[in-house]
């Protein structure tokens, strides 16, 4: 989750509000405070679904209202500007979404222009999907002359990309600079390039990879020029938010006019969202009783424009910074969080049901008590496992198991389709501890997709023999309420030595086995003593 | 009360015995038993004990030739029978025999010739000789000058050997009587015969005309430990939270560990591309899965369906939900449970394993265990979410709760109750809220659903004081063995 980093006494300044206000509150506007308060910051992080927080401008504005010191809609002004930026059919079928803004009057300082490359490189990941769907860059505008132009330019195009002092060329940038390397796949397969230049083809970027070093933002920028470009509407959001951000911060937003074969779009649009709901909807679903005005004062208290309109209907306007209003539910959450989550009033429902086990844990734990009395201590293990532990070292012919497609080791390459392997895995663990060790596992096997339910036993020491484990699977039989059906036959499985492996037949079918482990199998799982092992299945699921 | 062996040796020693060597060899001891016994004894006063240090000496290799052939002197005194010319002591060794002739006056030369003196009487050196050719024998019985002699001719060597005397006080010798009085014989434990139709008196048993005494012990010594077959630790608070569902009114649900990415994603509103679904974070299976008919959900995620959503935008796969993976959490079985079970109301809850694709360490490993509760019902709220909450966490054993916001794909309103742990302070454990809309709508399921989760692994490492994680799974069973029982969690 994104972390932004909040300086008090710039905070106390933005919200108008001191420190321990501000701390006390903010996590009960939904964040996650880190453990450690430096001395003059705290790093804090904040939801995916909220990238108007991702700023200390955007934390700001919304502690203004939940704190009570500017309640309701944020107001911007968006002046119509001169410049136009024209949008070629080119570049339609590689990246065909931009919006764009200027934003005046800044002044920078280190701090704040850290804050906005922090904003920008969490919006690539909470809006853009790693840039892919959006990608956003900021430019200082007295660099370049507009009219700009944003097409599909050749790969062997060249500029010189931020942070290097020498050309190169698109198609070298994808190979050389890291950007290029962390992102050329989003432009896989592309024979033309994003690229947006001035009126004289100079370059300010080639999203979503890299600016221009021509346009790079400096401590004594003032005017910026803000491209955002995409696969997806969220484009739009991106813009809104960045540019409402900068305007916290004193900047005049500036329209652009892009220009498009589809239609010519003015952007940034800052119109809120309209949306009308029913204060009953909200009660029903948090459980308060407000009326329409209650609820919209919970709102305006979350930076919502809420007024009530007739009964208990509610007029909400969503500003246009916010990202996560899809449904009315998003906004009664709000309005939860404007009440304070510690206001509403805890109640156990009334519902009245019978609680019932599941017929498998049942199954369970009557086996574990039957293997305790048996003295066999209970074991967990992972039940990811690989070919090499589960079939080769147990002298098994590898059968068919669920396999993932991406493992984390080599260690991790497969579900397990018994359990016994990883019994000889944990006495190999427990070798400097005294025996006999006597260890149990009853858990869930898959096979063919499907999870089985097993027992398994295994005991080691000196004396480890067949009649033991005979005795053993006797009783467990016969506890188990099986004992009828059952026929004990010789067994083929390599992890025994031969005459002294068993399997369990119950009407012809096999269920389990059981025997001396085979000492070879034994070496493999580095253990020096004799082992004797059962293994059953009990179930499915 | 003495112990069997003291009894026997104080015994011996009242009957006359004085030797350790020969009181072991007539009760069939060992000799350092009956050193400790009669130790023992002496502390006692019952026998009083000499312990000496006595030399013992014995003949040299040299010594033992010489007494069985005779000194040389002697040998050289015969071969000179009355006299012999000086230049006929042709033997080097001569010499030596030449010096103690003349010592003890036993010949003399004359003019170039040795002529015998005088008797020639054995001598006391001699004497020893033969003793000791006979065996070792004390220094203190023997001639000190002739000891001195021939130690100086190293024909003799000593040692010193610690040696032990007992001899029975007058308070042993009437302890022994004692004894042989009642004549009780020390058994370690009774016979089935002795159980059933012995006379019992305290640790004594008359049977079949004997007196007999069970041996009492050092009950104050600890004895080898034995370790019982037991539930793991991990499984014993996985029963506990067991316990508390099922107490609540909760019903058990069980689900495949492989699932469909339409059961763990798509039903629960997760965007297609949402990053939750990416390779680094799950585990996908090549396999894929038969899925629902799905044209409700697939409307819910373009469009946003009937319930006044929004949607996601873009177009909705049924290939990439019939991707199968390793369910990544329980609600993928909950959310199907529901779509079984669309009518109020209904309370279940599952604790089960889901895997994430995560490296292992210490806090991570690539499997854990999840507990997930729901209710759905008519007229439940989101407070009545929060009263649930409060109760399960305390019945946890966690009394102080607190919420604040939270935010989970598929739940709204979303809250991240935080427990109080004393050392620890507020402590996030868990997640909950109330299923979207758009989550529930496509399956019939009119209700409102509240639903909550948590880490079971994280509370076991707080309540059983591990610091890996690994440690639940590749287990140390010493540390299995040891971990109580009745470990309050």
């Amino acid at each position: 989750m994104p972390v932004v980093r909040l300086y008090y006494q710039d905070m106390e300044e933005m919200v108008g509000a001191s420190r321990d206000t501000i701390m006390s509150r903010l996590a009960m506007m939904g964040a996650d405070i880190g453990k450690r308060a430096e001395e003059d910051h705290v790093d804090v992080e904040f939801f995916p679904d909220r990238p108007d927080l991702y700023s200390p401008e955007g934390v700001a504005r919304a502690l203004r209202g939940f704190l009570d010191i500017k309640p309701g809609l944020p107001q911007y002004t968006v002046e119509q500007g001169p410049i136009v930026l024209q949008v070629d059919e080119s570049v339609k079928a590689v990246r065909p979404l931009i919006g764009c803004a200027v934003v005046r009057g800044l002044e920078f300082s280190s701090e704040s222009i850290e804050s906005l490359m922090g904003l920008q490189e969490d919006l690539h990941w909470g809006l853009g999907r790693n840039r892919r769907k959006v990608a956003i860059g900021v430019h200082d505008i007295s660099r370049v002359t507009p009219p700009f132009r944003y097409f599909g330019a050749d790969p062997g195009c060249s500029f010189v990309p931020l942070d290097f002092s020498e050309e190169m060329t698109m198609a070298e940038m994808l190979k050389k600079h890291p950007k290029g390397k962390d992102y050329g796949h989003i432009l896989q397969g592309c024979d033309r390039y994003p690229l947006i230049v001035d009126s004289q083809d100079r370059v300010l970027s080639f999203p979503p990879i890299i600016n221009g070093e021509l346009t790079r933002v400096e401590e004594d920028s003032s005017d910026l020029f803000i491209d955002v470009t995409g696969t997806d509407p969220a484009v739009f959001k991106a813009l809104n938010i960045v540019v409402t951000s900068l305007a916290e911060r004193g900047g005049r937003i500036e329209s652009v006019l892009v220009k498009r074969s589809e239609g010519d779009l003015a952007t940034p649009n800052l119109e809120p969202a309209r949306w009308t709901i029913a204060a009953k909807e909200a009660n029903d679903l948090i459980g308060f009783d407000l009326d329409a005005e209650g609820l919209a004062q919970c709102l305006e208290r979350m930076r919502f424009g809420a007024r009530p309109a007739g009964g208990d209907r509610v007029e909400v306007l969503v500003p246009a910074f916010r990202a996560d209003i899809m449904h009315s539910w998003d906004i009664f959450e709000d309005a939860a969080k404007g009440y304070g989550y510690e206001n509403l009033q805890e109640e156990l429902p009334k519902t009245v049901t019978v609680g019932k086990s599941h017929p498998s844990e049942v199954k369970k734990a009557e086996i574990r008590e039957l293997m305790a009395g048996l003295g066999y201590l209970e074991t967990m293990p992972f039940t990811l496992t690989n070919e090499t532990a589960h079939f080769h070292n147990m002298r098994r012919k590898p059968e068919a198991s669920t396999r993932v497609l991406h493992p984390i080791s080599e260690l991790h390459t497969i579900l397990r389709t018994s359990l016994l392997s990883s019994l000889l895995e944990i006495f190999s663990l427990n070798q400097h501890h005294p025996l006999p060790q006597r260890i149990f596992s009853v858990g869930d096997v898959v096979q063919k997709g499907r999870t089985h339910m097993n027992l398994a036993a295994a005991s080691i020491h000196s004396a480890a023999g067949f009649s033991l484990i005979r005795s053993l699977a006797d009783v467990v039989l016969q506890e188990m309420g099986w004992q009828e059906e059952i026929k004990i036959v010789p067994s083929e499985d390599g992890a025994f030595l031969p005459g002294r492996g068993a399997d369990i037949l119950e009407n012809g079918q096999k269920k389990g086995c059981f025997g001396e482990l085979h000492p070879l199998v034994l070496r493999s799982f580095g253990l020096e003593q004799p082992a004797v092992a059962l293994e059953i299945q009990w179930g499915q699921l | 009360m003495l112990s069997e062996n003291d009894s026997r040796v104080l015994k011996a020693i009242s009957d006359g015995q004085t030797d350790p060597q020969s009181i072991a060899d007539s009760l069939s001891m060992k000799i350092e038993a009956v050193r400790a016994s009669a130790d023992a004894l002496g502390e006692q006063g019952l026998v009083e004990v000499a312990k000496s240090v006595e030399e013992t000496v014995s003949l040299t290799e040299e010594g033992r030739k010489y007494a069985q052939e005779g000194l040389p002197e002697r040998k050289l005194l015969q071969s000179i029978g009355e006299g012999l010319s000086m230049s006929d002591l042709k033997d080097p060794g001569a010499k030596i025999a030449l010096g103690w002739l003349k010592k003890k006056g036993w010949a003399s030369i004359e003019k170039g010739v040795l002529k015998p003196s005088g008797p020639a009487e054995r001598g006391p050196d001699e004497e020893l000789l033969e003793i000791l050719l006979k065996g070792s024998a004390s220094a203190a019985d023997l001639n000190r000058d002739a000891l001195a002699q021939l130690r100086g001719r190293s024909l003799i060597t000593s040692n010193a050997a610690k040696s032990w005397r007992y001899q029975v006080t007058s308070e042993g010798r009437a302890a022994s009587s004692q004894i042989a009085g009642t004549a009780a014989e020390t058994i370690s434990s009774p016979s089935s015969a002795m159980i059933k139709w012995g006379e019992w008196d305290g640790a004594q048993v008359r049977f079949e005309g004997k007196l007999y005494q069970v041996r009492s012990y050092d009950v104050t010594l600890p004895a080898d430990r034995i370790y019982p077959g037991k539930r793991h630790p991990y499984q014993r608070l996985i029963d506990h939270m067991r316990q508390i569902m099922l107490e609540m009114g909760f019903t058990e649900i069980k689900g495949q560990i492989v699932q469909s990415s339409f059961w763990n994603f798509d039903a629960l509103f997760q965007p297609q591309d949402h990053p939750a679904r990416e390779m680094q974070d799950t585990f996908y299976l090549e396999s894929q899965a038969e899925i629902p008919e799905y044209s409700r959900v697939k409307e819910m995620h373009e469009c946003g369906g009937d319930v006044g959503s929004t949607g996601w935008g873009g177009i909705w796969s049924p290939e990439v939900a019939r991707q199968e993976v390793l369910r990544t959490h329980t609600t993928s079985v909950t959310i199907k449970y529901l779509a079984d079970h669309p009518e109020p109301p209904v309370k279940a809850f599952g604790i089960d394993r889901v895997y994430r694709r995560e490296a292992i360490d210490a806090t991570h490993t690539p499997e854990f265990e999840q507990l997930e509760g729901i209710i759905m019902d008519k007229d439940v709220t989101f407070r009545h979410l929060l009263g649930v909450l409060r109760e399960f966490y305390a019945k946890m054993g966690f009394e102080e709760v607190r919420f604040r916001p939270g935010y989970f794909p598929y739940t709204e309103p979303s809250v991240e109750p935080e427990v109080f742990i004393d050392g620890l302070g507020w402590v996030e454990l868990g997640g909950a809220g109330v299923f979207r809309k758009e989550v529930t709508a496509p399956f019939g399921i009119e209700h409102p659903v509240l639903a909550w989760g948590l880490g079971v692994s994280r509370v076991a490492m707080l309540k059983l004081g591990l610091k890996d994680l690994r440690d639940l799974y590749q287990s140390d069973i010493q540390w299995l063995r040891e971990t109580p029982v009745s470990l309050r969690m």
